[in-house]
């Protein structure tokens, strides 16, 4: 996903070869795949945050000899969950345009013309991030309504979602899992239609 | 008497000829005309042309024939101008022809490295529509049935496990159904997920 236009792909679903089609790679993510990936993130951001406070805690308790009790209606607490989120998808953004989210559900940040997000442009996102939570969540509705399912951090960005996992290596992967067949199982005597134990049409 | 006749008639003769001058004669008699007036047709039936060829050694007689000598002043190109090729190989019976022929005797004798150094395979390469032979290839068909499955697997296990695979598929199909719900809403055709951005070249979709 990170190879760039020496090899240009058309724009337009229609001129797109079969392959790509069939394994939607590098088509515009939908608004499920975004919001799954975002409740992850939100979720590993939490768990190490909490980790890390009650690393804090415990460390400063023992250091002041007094009971530390770091918690969410603190200011500090919250402004530093808030500088932990901006670093977390300012670095993964601008380090490969994935998350840990994005990663699971393999979604990837590019700019809009398809090539790599950088640093400067991941600290953009990042920051326009907030505004489209802050106008009433409108901001998510590109995504379902635009062409190219842009959000609104996306737009101030210049950044696209794509899929970046190949739904179709996927499928072959599914079809080459390991079968295990069961026995045979020993020939019956023939038994007559709807008597009891007789097979019937399954389900 | 007749003993006596005989001896006069030859004597006669004899007197006769070595006065004559025969070549002169022969100068003053018209040949053409005198052949013409022979029935050659009648004289060939008397002929018994088989007891002469049998008195004749063949053997000896081509043996006296310089053959190249003869062949060389013969135009074969003005010779096979004159053959009708088609009407000659109608009369052939190539599958007889080819049913004699040891094919396998023939493909030993050929030297197949020496044959394919010659062919120019990037040039029939690029004469091959490959992107209409894979269309055709059920792919899903050689995975199931062949062991390419199990080295893909192994080759991209690190990378994506079924489960991750299966939650995924998922979502993009939420993915799906919510883009044709909003499409509907709006009165608009869905044909699928739009993309990718110009200028993004996705791997194995060449």
């Amino acid at each position: 996903m990170t190879a760039r236009t020496s090899q240009a792909m058309p724009a337009t679903p229609e001129g797109t070869p079969a392959a790509a089609r069939e394994s939607l790679q590098g088509h515009y993510a939908g608004f499920a795949s975004r919001f799954a990936a975002f409740v992850v993130d939100v979720f590993v951001i939490s768990a190490v945050y909490l980790l890390l406070l009650g690393a804090i805690n415990f460390v400063a308790s023992i250091a002041t000899g007094k009971t530390v009790d770091l918690n969410r209606n603190d200011i500090w607490v919250v402004i530093g969950y808030l500088v932990w989120a901006f670093i977390y998808f300012a670095h993964f953004w601008g380090l490969n345009g994935k998350t840990a989210g994005g990663g699971l559900f393999g979604l990837q940040v590019l700019r809009d013309d398809g090539g790599d997000v950088s640093g400067r442009r991941a600290i953009g996102r990042t920051l326009a991030l907030p505004l489209s939570f802050l106008i009433l969540c409108l901001g998510f509705l590109g995504i379902l309504l635009g062409d190219r399912r842009r959000a609104l951090h996306d737009v101030i960005a210049g950044t696209v979602v794509v899929y970046s996992w190949d739904a179709r290596a996927a499928r072959l992967r599914y079809l080459s899992r390991p079968r295990y067949s069961a026995p045979a199982a020993p020939a019956a005597p023939p038994a007559t239609p709807g008597s009891p134990g007789s097979p019937g049409p399954s389900a | 008497m007749e003993a006596m006749a005989q001896t006069v008639a030859e004597r006669a003769i004899s007197l006769v000829l070595d006065v004559v001058d025969l070549n002169e004669v022969l100068d003053q008699v018209d040949l053409n005309a005198l052949l013409n007036r022979v029935d050659l047709d009648t004289l060939l039936d008397r002929v018994d042309i088989g007891a002469v060829l049998n008195k004749v050694d063949i053997e000896e007689v081509l043996d006296r024939v310089d053959l190249n000598r003869l062949l060389a002043r013969v135009d074969v190109n003005q010779l096979l101008s004159t053959v009708d090729v088609n009407r000659l190989m109608a009369k052939v019976d190539v599958s007889a022809i080819v049913d004699q022929v040891d094919v396998n005797q023939v493909v030993q004798q050929v030297d197949v490295n020496d044959v394919m150094s010659k062919v120019d395979v990037d040039a029939i390469v690029d004469r091959v529509d490959i992107n209409g032979i894979v269309e055709r290839v059920d792919l899903e068909a050689i995975v199931e049935e062949t062991d390419l499955g199990s080295i893909i697997a192994k080759s991209s296990s690190g990378i994506a496990s079924g489960a991750i695979d299966a939650v995924r598929s998922r979502t993009v199909g939420m993915d799906e159904a919510i883009a044709r719900l909003v499409a509907r809403l709006r009165s608009r055709p869905y044909t699928g997920p739009p993309g990718p951005p110009a200028g993004l070249r996705v791997p194995g979709a060449s």
